[in-house]
């Protein structure tokens, strides 16, 4: 039985191991990381993305 | 009250424990400690309306120094009264935003979603959390636009979790 080619010309090529996205988009990878935290370290984590953002926004403010 | 630059989880969490309060932990939080990468401003709790409960609630929100974000910047205070008569209380303290909340999705109350949560330890507090699983649903039933655009996210965290067969819980 004919075999495809390892890499045809017009197939892009796929990365190996697990895929990065979802056919939707969705970044798996953030994923993948956030399932391999501990609950309290995914709280952590979301402390630490509102604290970066709101010293963002206080900053811009201090700009103004 | 200084308006206080970013909500704090665990601070607001153990004060609410602290008081006794019954209640479950829904929305995005909720999401992000059942492993969904999910950005969220504030805590949602889901509270249960029983007399003694909404008097323990009622001590922890003036310890938090709780108002309604009023968008004509009054200074409303939660009473008791409001915490059994109304549905939604969207509060700013003073360690930052707090939905107290008597339902969510479709009128789902604290007693409907209580064999959905799930015991998670944070440190020293134990919190119940709501399943990925009811917290799509819920984000489903309310269907707002912000809703819509976290359920790819919510959706494929569960799959991922369902596959692997993870359950943290306690």
């Amino acid at each position: 039985m004919a075999q495809p080619p390892a890499s045809a010309p017009d197939t892009p090529k796929q990365a190996p191991g697990p895929p990065a996205e979802s056919p939707d988009g969705v970044d798996l990878t953030l994923i993948r990381w956030t399932l391999s935290l501990t609950p309290l370290q995914r709280l952590e984590l979301l402390q630490d993305w509102v604290d970066g953002l709101a010293e963002l926004r206080h900053g811009r403010a201090a700009e103004r | 009250m200084d308006e206080p630059r970013s909500v704090k989880f665990l601070g607001l969490l153990r004060v609410l424990l602290r008081h006794g309060v019954d209640f479950i932990v829904v929305g995005g939080v909720a999401a992000q400690l059942e492993g969904a990468p999910i950005l969220t401003l504030d805590l949602d709790v889901l509270y249960d309306k029983a007399p003694g409960n909404i008097g323990r609630l009622l001590a922890a929100l003036r310890e938090l120094k709780a108002r309604y974000r009023d968008p004509a910047g009054r200074r409303i205070e939660p009473d008791a009264e409001k915490l059994q008569t109304l549905r939604t209380h969207l509060l700013l303290t003073e360690l930052g935003a707090l939905d107290v909340l008597d339902a969510i999705g479709n009128g789902r109350t604290y007693q409907d979603l209580e064999s959905r949560a799930i015991g998670y330890e944070l440190g020293e507090l134990r919190v119940r959390v709501l399943d990925l699983a009811a917290v799509i649903e819920s984000k489903e039933q309310a269907n707002r636009e912000k809703d819509r655009a976290a359920l790819p996210v919510l959706r494929q965290t569960l799959a991922m979790k369902t596959s692997h067969g993870r359950n943290e819980g306690a």
